[in-house]
């Protein structure tokens, strides 16, 4: 690789204007660009079984490949039209063992093995969302997707969505490391996809519907303030190729400190009168499941409660007037 | 040869059940050449139409790998096209071209081509019938056919331009809240017109396989190439009615303010719901793979056997593969829609199944290469096409896995590694199976051969750039690159692939360019080619053993009555008696040996009777 020093250049001009004006460095860190062919760089604590399990197939069907290829061209050569042709119908019960036996073989270690891995890396990660929903600091957010942006919205110190403490943000993101990060997404106008290449996972973003879906940044292949890229994966309308944003990734004390200014200075700028700043949702609660946000934010407001006596009663309200 | 004075065996035939009427050949042009009811005729116009609509498709494919090469500059020769935008392909430019080259190579050149040329021309010679079981409704299905074309066409003209949702055409984008214009109705009222003349087609095929075939021809008589195509019309149609719902669905959304797939803003449940459009989609969509892949099967079991000069491996379980495939293509198309929320039982049943779809395939591919080993193996151009399909299928079918399973999927859904992987298997699979049908059965359609030097040109520089396009674009997806984007370099963690996206592009170009060999050497062979034999190949199917080349008006003077299998090759009874490789479908074995057997004689024979 040559080095490029225009690439150099800009980065240095994007730290000083980061210096002088925070919320820009934020918006805009430089992302290091791939080098090689290959999967890009993982920063997810579950993305390696992605991995794992594509190049082990990878493996498996070069295999085939090749044995495929070598056969062809062995024919092709040693039985050509020299060779005197066999009559062999290949319907004797020995050809017929030897071919179900075959298939049979490939198809349990092939396909067995991405089934079995599949299966486990879906409930155990990539499914799981008891897991990411009953860890006590997982980071939600609510993320709307419309032609060409992305509108995130985290619930803010009061844990609660679409209230004016809400931080919200336009197409760049920013999540702490080593913690799980669920989205619930919504779309207002056609079907969008958001997908973190970096992390292995996308969803769909599909109007009247709510998705879901977790990913967690790993402190062992990312380190904070390390960005990466969000794409749109679902064709939706001329400007779809624009419609990318950004991951920061931060380390937690930094995040909640992130956390509190940008509620402070969303919280500045909020007018309920505009739709585009009260689109959110009381956090969804899926069928089947139970209702782990509210568990967790009324145990954190109980302790709330404890400490300081005449805060916690309008909380103990708030969170009696939504049950009812 | 009259007609006429073959009509005593037609209509005498009162007593033999197999026997069909005689209709004398038309006279006059528009019955002879526009409203044909001859499926030879409306073989060859599907094959007309089929391949124009490839050339177009073709060029708008290089308009999109021009913009992956050198983004935003004026397009060369085709920029004409663009005046409006001054030879530029824009973003809306861009998103019509990739949706209607998806559309157009689809519906408008595999399924004409696949479908409606050699189903048309196979099915009746290959069972020994004198036409289609219904000939009013086969031109039917052709000018239907040429309607949606029609409309397709008049699409690029209307304000706003063409069709722009991508080729799914995925509610609500291709509603009118994200492609208003007249284009996009006109492109999902042809979808749906060019789906009935499909299903008007299968009804077709399927009641001429089970009525017309000849006293003898038993179902695992058949060739490969009927199988193939009957199965294609039963999913047709099964499965294009679904998309024709979806279809009259999206248009009442799109002109009479319905809302099937509309759905409210932002969480709110209100309205319609646009995963209902994927679900009626893909139920279709999923069969309509295979729809496109089942004829080339087909083919690929007939031509591997002939050119092999050797039975078709296990042809009984070829068959059986190709039906278990059929049922199982109807049970697996919730792979297509892993990351829209599917419930998770749902997904984890929809991968069980596609994976399962890798066992049947499995038996064909070990029976292809079984079939060609320890054979005596021509390399004909037909020969080579393919090889070259099984080789390209190959790649296609085993890189498909990853995307049916759901972990795999979740990263490399909608990238350009699908692109590659479903280009493979619909695109290079299907093309090179129908090149190497048309350079087999051209001698049968125009009574001359096709120039098998030109022919191997065509062959090595297609199988060598379709190869390298598609995995180009897989490469692109494997390292991340998403489909559809106009600019892809937009994203920094792609940048590094302009490149590998610049070289895909000139493979593309490449690819094009080796296409000038076919289509010299098919009007060259169709003007001044070498006059063809009756069965130049020597084979055994009924077209080649008892059908002039070209057939006469009604396809056999006498129908035939069968005896065996169509691969009967190296049949040691064959040479000591006939004194040649193969015994027809239709050929009597005579008890003592003699010289002059049917098909060409002994000395023909000996000498190595397969053209090289």
């Amino acid at each position: 690789m040559r080095t490029n020093p225009k690439k150099w250049l800009l980065a240095l001009i994007a730290l000083a204007l980061g210096t002088l004006f925070p919320g820009m460095a934020l918006a805009a860190g430089p992302i290091p660009q791939e080098t090689s062919y290959g999967l890009p760089r993982d920063v997810s604590a579950d993305g390696h079984r992605i991995d794992w399990l594509i190049k082990v197939t990878l493996i498996f069907v070069t295999i085939l490949f090749v044995i495929m290829v070598i056969w062809m061209l062995l024919a092709v050569f040693k039985h050509n039209h020299k060779h005197k042709a066999e009559y062999d119908h290949g319907d004797s019960r020995h050809a017929i063992m030897v071919g179900m036996i075959l298939s049979a073989v490939i198809f349990f270690v092939v396909d067995g093995n991405l089934w079995v891995n599949a299966t486990r890396d879906l409930s155990q990660a990539f499914w799981n969302f008891p897991k990411a929903e009953k860890h006590p600091e997982a980071v939600r957010i609510e993320l709307n997707a419309h032609q060409w942006a992305w509108d995130a919205r985290y619930a803010g110190p009061d844990l609660e969505f679409n209230t004016a403490d809400d931080i919200v943000v336009l197409n760049d993101l920013v999540i702490p490391i080593d913690r799980p990060v669920i989205v619930q997404l919504v779309s207002t106008d056609v079907i969008h996809s958001f997908s973190l290449p970096n992390f292995r996972v996308k969803m769909d973003a599909t109007p009247g519907m709510t998705n879901r879906f977790w990913f967690m940044a790993s402190g062992k292949r990312a380190k904070p303030g390390d960005v990466v890229e969000i794409g749109c994966t679902q064709h939706c309308g001329t400007n779809h190729y624009k419609m990318r944003g950004t991951l920061k990734l931060l380390d937690w004390e930094a995040f909640q400190l992130w956390s509190k200014e940008a509620s402070a200075s969303s919280k500045a700028t909020y007018d309920e009168k505009s739709p585009t700043r009260n689109w959110g949702w009381k956090w969804k609660r899926f069928p089947n499941e139970p209702d782990w946000y509210k568990q967790q934010v009324d145990a954190k407001k109980r302790s709330a409660a404890l400490s300081s006596p005449t805060s916690g009663t309008t909380a103990v309200a708030t969170t009696e007037r939504e049950s009812n | 040869m009259s007609a006429h004075a073959h009509a005593d065996s037609g209509h005498g035939a009162g007593h033999n059940p197999f026997e069909q009427h005689i209709h004398p050949p038309p006279t006059s042009f528009f019955y002879k050449y526009i409203w044909s009811t001859d499926h030879k005729v409306i073989a060859k116009q599907f094959m007309w139409a089929g391949l124009v609509f490839l050339l177009f498709g073709g060029l708008l494919a290089m308009m999109i790998r021009w913009q992956w090469a050198f983004p935003g500059t004026k397009v060369p020769v085709l920029g004409i096209f663009l005046r409006r935008s001054g030879g530029i392909v824009t973003p809306a430019n861009y998103q019509s071209i990739f949706t209607m080259h998806g559309l157009i190579m689809i519906f408008f050149a595999i399924t004409p081509l696949l479908i409606g040329m050699f189903g048309n021309f196979c099915i009746p010679l290959m069972i020994g019938a004198r036409d289609m079981a219904f000939p009013f409704l086969n031109a039917l299905s052709f000018w239907t056919f040429v309607v949606s074309l029609v409309l397709i066409v008049t699409s690029f003209f209307v304000q706003l331009g063409t069709a722009g949702a991508g080729w799914t055409t995925y509610a609500p984008l291709s509603t009118n809240v994200g492609t208003p214009g007249l284009g996009q109705t006109l492109v999902v009222a042809a979808i749906f017109v060019t789906g009935a003349a499909s299903i008007m087609g299968g009804i077709n095929y399927i009641t001429t396989v089970i009525r017309l075939r000849a006293p003898g021809m038993g179902w695992f008589k058949m060739p490969g190439t009927v199988w193939g195509l009957w199965l294609t019309s039963i999913l047709n149609v099964l499965f294009i009615p679904v998309l024709g719902a979806a279809a009259i669905l999206l248009i009442l959304d799109r002109t009479a303010g319905t809302q099937f797939f509309i759905a409210g803003a932002a969480g709110v449940q209100g309205g319609g719901d646009p995963l209902l459009y994927q679900h009626l989609f893909w139920i279709f969509g999923h069969p309509e793979v295979y729809i496109l892949i089942l004829p080339a099967w087909g083919i690929l079991v007939d031509l591997v056997s002939f050119f092999s000069r050797k039975p078709a491996y296990f042809y009984k379980g070829s068959v059986y593969a190709m039906i278990a495939v059929t049922v199982l293509s109807a049970i697996v198309y919730g792979h297509h829609m892993f990351v829209t929320g599917m419930n998770p039982m749902l997904g984890k049943t929809f991968m069980l199944f596609t994976l399962i779809i890798s066992v049947p395939a499995e038996v064909l591919f070990l029976n292809w290469l079984h079939t060609i080993w320890k054979g005596s193996i021509r390399l004909t151009t037909p020969m080579l096409f393919a090889l070259g399909t099984i080789f390209v299928f190959g790649l296609g079918g085993l890189t498909g896995i990853f995307l049916g399973t759901v972990s795999t999927d979740l990263y490399l859904h909608d990238t350009m590694f699908v692109v590659g992987h479903f280009h493979l298997t619909m695109a290079a699979a299907a093309f090179l199976a129908i090149f190497g049908g048309i350079y087999f059965w051209f001698p049968k359609m125009f009574g001359r051969m096709m120039d098998e030097k030109l022919g191997k040109i065509h062959f090595w520089g297609s199988v060598v750039f379709i190869t390298l396009v598609f995995c180009g674009q897989m490469l692109a997806g494997y390292s991340g690159q998403q489909r559809r984007l106009y600019d892809p370099f937009q994203y920094t963690y792609i940048k590094h692939l302009r490149s590998l996206n610049w070289w895909t592009s000139m493979f593309a170009f490449m690819l094009l360019g080796f296409q000038v060999p076919f289509i010299l050497n098919f009007f060259k062979s169709l003007i001044a080619g070498e006059t063809a034999t009756q069965n130049p190949w020597q084979v055994g199917t009924l077209e080649w053993t008892h059908a002039s080349s070209p057939p006469v008006h009604h396809n056999f003077d006498v129908i035939p009555t069968v005896y065996r299998g169509p691969h009967e090759y190296a049949h040691p009874d064959a040479q000591r008696l006939l004194g040649k490789d193969w015994i027809g479908q239709a050929e009597e074995l005579p008890s003592e040996p003699h010289g002059a057997a049917a098909g060409g004689g002994a000395a023909d024979a000996v000498a190595g009777p397969v053209r090289e």
